[in-house]
């Protein structure tokens, strides 16, 4: 009699693990199935955060040295400072590889407010690329010496670009953050520019997230900073503004070796819920609206909430030039590891139910 | 407190260390026999291991490192019957000192002179005495100075108010020596551990991972914390022992002051400390200068090159200005020596005893044999590597080293040219002239950037492309540089793109319009600088030349070292 009862444990041990083993490959082959509209790591892009073909159209034109479709965007742009803040993010990159065409443009219009701004941010660009982005320690002495240099000169073409551009246009302010974050400006250098920048556009997502950076411990401030920073932000901003992403942001800058569980603490889960709300009103034509996605999709991930993750990964999937996975040697494998997680848990949790 | 008060504090401290070394141990000991009494278990035998392991360092550091001090530094012994003089003037001055006379006599290539004992059990018991004599020394002192130096060296030992504080110096020496010990353990340990972590990183990067931070933090753990009592205790001994130290100091002055004179004592002070930094120059500047090209000067000049130097008339203007200002002190607790300054202060303090340190002959005049024995001193200080190089007449050095480093600086500006196709090449002798034709139709011709982007690149600035690789050109460009490659770790002095091409005249030819020999003016290491024996800007002679040179010393018994970092 008393041999039953082991008996009847090990039996029963022996079908749950033949069940759960089962449930794994019906999962397996339906995440097979499921997945196969999402691509394989070597077609996703990393040079990009989201499918932007209009701005795409711009950068190759200025790559064969065209300029006037560049100029045209911009004046398009209008006052939708957002976009103007990531036209001159683009074309200053473009910019920093080569910029035939922006001497060209600057020739033909001297006192382009537009051409000053790309040409001082490209600046700004080029001076990284040479520092490249290791830590100051994995930083040779020539390239702090080209960064510096070059930071110098933006400096000025940053005056200039101010001086020419209409009173209420943010664009050049904002641009100009990367520099102070790069020169290591004082804390009050850096509140007199962000002054500048909020009277024109107080609620500007790229400008908040560049600000981010520089009150980030790695940069001029600490964790203290940059959370109150962020939190201040996130407390004012209207619905639609991105601007709940900050908090997210700031913690997995000084958070970035925290547990899976820390992502599922209830402060967390706080965070992510409002920002997906905050996402769900936002422009679908807002510029940062796809880092915010990547960001979420990989906090959703390690939260657990694998059907969230998956909506958001499914609407960013192909492009991978975006925080956190940029901060990766591989970033198109981190991103599909992570999204394949997402999608397991997904279809594990929908076959549960 | 008097100074004997002071001194039997020190005993009683030292004494201290001692216990509390013996107490550790003791408690090492203690740990292992419970454990073995417990029963034979594996886990037991490691711990006998680790504890052996632990314990070792202390074992060595109070009682065999307390005869530290062997073979310290080479130096070359010489007997009494080989420098009767020599012998005779230190017993003489030991005499004087109220000390006994050293066992040993060592000449060494240091601007230094230091007695050295052999002594046993932190120093209570003392053993051989050994005198080393830098020859550099020898050749920038009068007599009566280096009488002055031996005198206040000797002092340390035999001034009988203070012979308590000699053991008290002996003491400082051992405490250092043990902290030492641990330190070395210590720095193998992490050093270890780094490379250790920097592999695995190294992995987990090409795993296309974020690498872990490496982190030495937790290394050599087990010394650290079995040297942290030792050294906490050590520095209060060093800091409750200076006063002791200090004061010894002043009174091996007095010493120095009473056996050679006031004057030759607080001339000898302020002459060292410049003879110091000569030393320092001389061998950067002269004797290594060809070292890169496989050259020294002749057998006893590596040294004996500093006479000349200190005998130029234009040499010896600059000296007399650097004799008025001393070096600034370093103000640590643990020095046992007041600044040199206060020092040469306090001598310079005390009634005139009415002799003169002027008119008296150098004090090389003491050696038998010199130019035997500065070659003599080479042979037993400089590295085998070091006296295998060539040796050459100092015309010949510094005309061969200086046409090594030219040829050397302009070899990627050539290889550039020959890169970008617009020279051969071919050897120098016959190509020189018209690949600077080339470079400066090039530069005519605006394309001197395609020269500049065949230089030696950093690997950051050979990975750019596009602006970034034309602005990590632009540096040497503007420059019109042809040196700079990858700008080395001290920032290179650069030379103009043109100068390293002209080639510095034939070998045999020209050479005895351009560079005079030794003692005529601007000639010899005395020169002053000009024409074609100044150091070349690109010329990077090793930090610490002597170093690079001569056998490093192990627990040099040179008491101005500050005993506790």
């Amino acid at each position: 009699m008393t041999a039953v009862i082991p008996f009847t444990i090990l039996v029963l041990m022996l079908i749950f693990w033949l069940r759960n083993k089962r449930r794994a490959a019906r999962a397996a082959t339906l995440a097979v199935r499921a997945g196969a509209d999402l691509l394989p790591p070597e077609r996703q892009r990393t040079d990009r955060a989201f499918a932007d073909p209009s701005t795409e159209a711009v950068l190759t034109a200025a790559a064969q040295g065209d300029w006037q479709p560049a100029a045209r965007a911009l004046a398009m742009a209008g006052t939708d400072w957002e976009r103007r803040s990531h036209l001159v993010d683009a074309l200053a990159g473009q910019a920093a590889k080569e910029d035939s065409w922006l001497r060209a443009w600057q020739a033909a219009c001297p006192e382009d407010p537009a051409a000053a701004v790309v040409h001082a941010a490209a600046k700004v660009s080029l001076a990284w690329e040479i520092r490249g982005s290791a830590r100051a320690a994995g930083t040779t002495r020539e390239q702090f010496a080209g960064f510096h240099r070059l930071l110098g000169e933006a400096r000025q073409d940053f005056a200039r670009a101010q001086a020419l551009a209409p009173p209420d246009d943010p664009t050049p302010y904002i641009a100009q953050i990367p520099l102070h974050k790069g020169l290591g400006a004082p804390h009050e250098a850096m509140r007199q520019l962000w002054a500048e920048v909020t009277a024109r556009a107080p609620y500007h997502y790229a400008a908040h997230r560049s600000a981010l950076q520089y009150w980030c411990a790695k940069w001029r401030g600490s964790a203290e900073l940059a959370q109150d920073f962020a939190a201040r932000a996130a407390a004012v901003a209207p619905p639609g503004s991105l601007l709940t992403m900050l908090p997210i942001i700031s913690w997995f800058e000084h958070n970035s070796d925290a547990p899976d569980k820390a992502y599922g603490w209830p402060e967390m889960r706080t965070l992510t819920e409002t920002a997906l709300r905050d996402l769900a009103a936002a422009d679908p034509g807002h510029p940062g609206l796809a880092e915010a996605r990547h960001l979420l999709a990989y906090c959703l991930t390690r939260q657990g909430s694998h059907a969230a993750a998956l909506e958001q990964f499914r609407q960013v999937d192909g492009f991978v030039g975006a925080l956190p996975w940029h901060y990766y040697t591989d970033p198109a494998k981190v991103f599909c590891a992570y999204r394949e997680r997402a999608l397991r848990g997904a279809l594990i949790a929908q076959h549960a139910n | 407190m008097g100074a004997c008060l002071r001194a039997l504090r020190a005993i009683l401290l030292l004494a201290g260390f001692y216990l509390l070394a013996l107490v550790i141990l003791g408690a090492l000991v203690g740990i292992d026999i419970a454990v073995w009494t417990r029963g034979v278990h594996l886990a037991s035998i490691k711990l006998t291991v680790v504890l052996a392991l632990l314990g070792f360092p202390i074992l060595r550091g109070v009682f065999t490192f307390g005869t530290g001090g062997g073979d310290t530094v080479p130096g070359l012994p010489v007997t009494e019957a080989g420098q009767p003089e020599l012998w005779r003037t230190v017993r003489g001055l030991a005499e004087q000192s109220g000390t006994r006379a050293p066992d040993e006599i060592l000449l060494t290539g240091e601007v230094n002179a230091a007695v050295a004992e052999d002594a046993r059990l932190l120093g209570l018991v003392p053993g051989r005495r050994r005198l080393f004599l830098g020859v550099p020394l020898l050749a920038g002192l009068t007599e009566p100075q280096l009488h002055s130096v031996i005198a206040h060296e000797l002092g340390h030992y035999g001034n009988s108010d203070t012979r308590l504080a000699g053991i008290t110096r002996r003491g400082r020496d051992c405490v250092g020596r043990t902290v030492e010990a641990f330190k070395e353990r210590e720095e193998q340990r992490i050093g270890k551990e780094r490379s250790r972590q920097e592999q695995a990183a190294a992995k987990a990067l090409r795993k296309g991972r974020r690498p872990r931070r490496i982190s030495t933090k937790n290394a050599g753990l087990g010394y650290r914390l079995m040297a942290r009592p030792f050294q906490v205790y050590a520095r209060f001994y060093l800091r409750a022992t200076s006063s002791v130290g200090r004061q010894q100091e002043l009174a091996a002055d007095l010493i120095a002051a009473k056996v050679a004179g006031r004057d030759a004592t607080a001339s000898a002070l302020r002459r060292t400390a410049v003879l110091d930094a000569v030393q320092d120059f001389y061998l950067n500047s002269y004797a290594t200068m060809g070292v890169s090209a496989g050259l020294l000067p002749p057998r006893g000049e590596v040294f004996g090159g500093l006479r000349h130097l200190l005998a130029d008339p234009r040499r010896r203007m600059n000296l007399a200005e650097l004799h008025t200002t001393l070096p600034p002190a370093e103000a640590t607790p643990y020095d046992s020596h007041p600044p040199v300054a206060e020092r040469v202060r306090l001598i310079e303090a005390l009634p005139d005893d009415g002799r003169t340190a002027d008119g008296a002959r150098p004090a090389l005049a003491l050696l038998r044999d010199t130019e035997r024995v500065l070659a003599e001193v080479e042979s037993a200080v400089l590295t085998p590597e070091a006296l295998a190089l060539e040796r050459v007449t100092w015309q010949e050095l510094v005309h061969r080293a200086m046409y090594a480093q030219a040829q050397e600086a302009a070899q990627p500006l050539r290889s550039a040219l020959a890169a970008a196709g617009m020279a051969v090449d071919t050897a120098p002798a016959d190509s020189a002239p018209a690949e600077l034709a080339a470079l400066l139709d090039a530069a005519d011709a605006g394309q001197l950037w395609l020269v500049a982007d065949r230089l030696p690149k950093s690997p950051e600035a050979a990975r750019a492309t596009g602006r970034a690789a034309r602005e990590f050109l632009r540096p040497a460009l503007e420059a019109g540089d042809a040196a700079a490659g990858p700008a080395g770790p001290g920032g290179a002095p650069r030379r103009p793109l043109a100068a390293v091409l002209v080639r510095p005249g034939p070998p045999d030819a020209a050479r005895e319009q351009r560079l005079a020999g030794p003692g005529r003016p601007g000639g010899s290491p005395g020169g002053s600088g000009t024409g074609g024996h100044r150091r070349h800007p690109g010329h990077h002679p090793p930090a610490h030349p002597s170093r690079a040179l001569t056998r490093p010393p192990r627990n040099r018994p040179d008491h101005r070292r500050p005993l506790y970092p």
